[in-house]
């Protein structure tokens, strides 16, 4: 059987399909990310460099590292919260966000907290982090994150993500729960799971998530939408419906949001497609942002950033 | 709060008042006011919550910011999580390990108090654990020994040595 069988729909849309196809099958190195609430970017590369534990700086993020350890989870500097284990591209959608300190951010779908804490440790703990998680059991390790890592700035709920209350927040981001393509090299056997049907049904939940975030966000506000999966069922055609794009005629120019280009420097990107199984998307559907595990030696990620007008 | 212990049990985030909670911690670890600027603070059924000063929106909440302190049982006890931020700012109940005995405490053990540790400067309680000026958690000090109090899912293996 071929496990890769699911990829080869997206013969059309990825750049140097077979490298693609082929990069999948090799493990994905462990990462992580310093945690500036806890200790400077200096002294945790000191205390590494102290302990043997060999480490690689993130050429596009300056606080994101490769390490070579073989239990990084249970590396002094991860119980003490100096580092959390994070994948690289990960840590991309909170930089899309952008949060400021002092501002309102509103974290839709939080758990394990990865984004969360990084969304915390950029607004330098000050300002609030609306955590939001339905799940019981995945709060908890929500939770035990935020207390580990020191951000005092995060209040968790438990909304369904759909149906948050009225809110204004000044940033919304929208990690979405997806098929998780992108995360084969972390999780080999995930993309068995994987096929246009649960991508078609994930995407009725994704359309209604965003939908709420861009409610959510104030005037002026941005919604950042993310998943780790390659399906533009679960990407581009959510930002479509959830914007009300006209698919039929290809028009631009959704009245009250606005896309906004996705550019990491250092990270290469493919423009989001601007055509899916013979149907015309927005070409604005060009400024979100595809990220393949070829081309950064990473996982795999969908980026979109939306200003609320 | 101690005291209070009468006190009907109500799981809501009810605000406190911010000396009331910087008293307990004056008198324990000899942390001064200055160690919880910024900061605001509630009780939840018997815990104390901090989260960073701001408006919080109305929304039922599941938490707010870290729950820093424990009074269910007398005496409060705080959170290894809460001792990590802000046991820098302690004077007193301090216990610095060094390598061995760090390693023990973090896998979770109980051991006798060393030696070099001076046993007098404790006051049987609880104590700020630290190993080479980190606030590594809470430690329970009884009978000359020290109990580890970290929770389970952030101790160390106990074949981690290389690792400290």
């Amino acid at each position: 059987m071929d496990l890769m069988a699911p990829l080869d729909r997206y013969r059309e849309i990825v750049p140097d399909f077979q490298a693609f196809r082929a990069v999948q099958s090799l493990p994905l190195y462990s990462s992580a990310r310093i945690n500036t609430l806890k200790i400077k970017r200096e002294a945790l590369l000191g205390r590494l460099e102290e302990a043997g534990v060999p480490y690689q700086c993130f050429s596009w993020y300056p606080l994101g590292l490769k390490l070579d350890a073989a239990s990084p989870g249970k590396l002094l500097e991860n119980l003490l919260g100096n580092i959390h284990i994070q994948e690289e591209l990960s840590m991309a959608p909170p930089l899309v966000l952008d949060p400021r300190p002092g501002e309102m951010v509103l974290d839709l779908c939080a758990s394990p907290g990865s984004k969360t804490t990084q969304i915390s440790q950029m607004m330098e703990d000050r300002g609030l982090v609306v955590a939001n998680e339905p799940s019981l059991a995945r709060v908890a390790a929500l939770r035990s994150n935020c207390e580990r890592l020191g951000a005092m700035n995060v209040a968790i709920t438990r909304y369904d993500g759909r149906m948050f209350p009225r809110g204004s927040f000044d940033r919304v981001l929208v990690d979405a729960p997806c098929s998780s393509e992108g995360r084969e090299r972390r999780g080999p056997g995930t993309l068995t799971r994987c096929n246009a049907v649960r991508s078609r049904e994930l995407h009725v939940l994704q359309v209604g998530l965003l939908k709420s975030a861009l409610r959510l966000a104030k005037p002026g506000g941005v919604v950042v939408y993310s998943t780790c999966t390659y399906a533009p069922e679960e990407n581009e055609l959510v930002v479509q419906e959830a914007l009300g794009h006209d698919d039929q005629s290809g028009q631009s120019g959704c009245p009250g949001f606005r896309l906004e280009k996705v550019v990491l420097p250092g990270l290469l990107e493919c423009p989001g497609i601007t055509e899916w199984e013979g149907r015309s998307l927005s070409p604005d559907m060009n400024r979100t942002a595809r990220y393949y595990p070829h081309l950064n030696d990473t996982g795999g990620f969908y980026i979109a950033r939306i200003v609320k007008e | 709060m101690p005291g209070s212990s009468r006190n009907r049990v109500r799981n809501v985030f009810e605000p406190i008042e911010p000396l009331r909670v910087a008293k307990l911690w004056l008198e324990r670890f000899g942390m001064g006011i200055e160690a919880f600027s910024g900061l605001q603070f509630f009780k939840k059924a018997n815990s104390i919550w901090a989260i960073s000063e701001g408006d919080l929106p109305r929304y039922s909440y599941e938490s707010l910011g870290m729950r820093i302190m424990s009074c269910k049982d007398r005496p409060w006890k705080p959170t290894t999580a809460a001792l990590q931020v802000l046991g820098r700012h302690a004077s007193k109940n301090l216990v610095h390990l060094e390598r061995a005995e760090a390693l023990l405490f973090l896998q979770g053990a109980s051991q006798s108090l060393p030696e070099y540790c001076n046993p007098d400067a404790c006051q049987p309680g609880y104590v700020v654990v630290f190993y080479r000026g980190d606030a590594l958690g809470c430690g329970l000090y009884s009978h000359g020994m020290l109990v580890s109090q970290i929770p389970k899912e952030r101790r160390m293996e106990s074949r981690s040595e290389e690792q400290l």
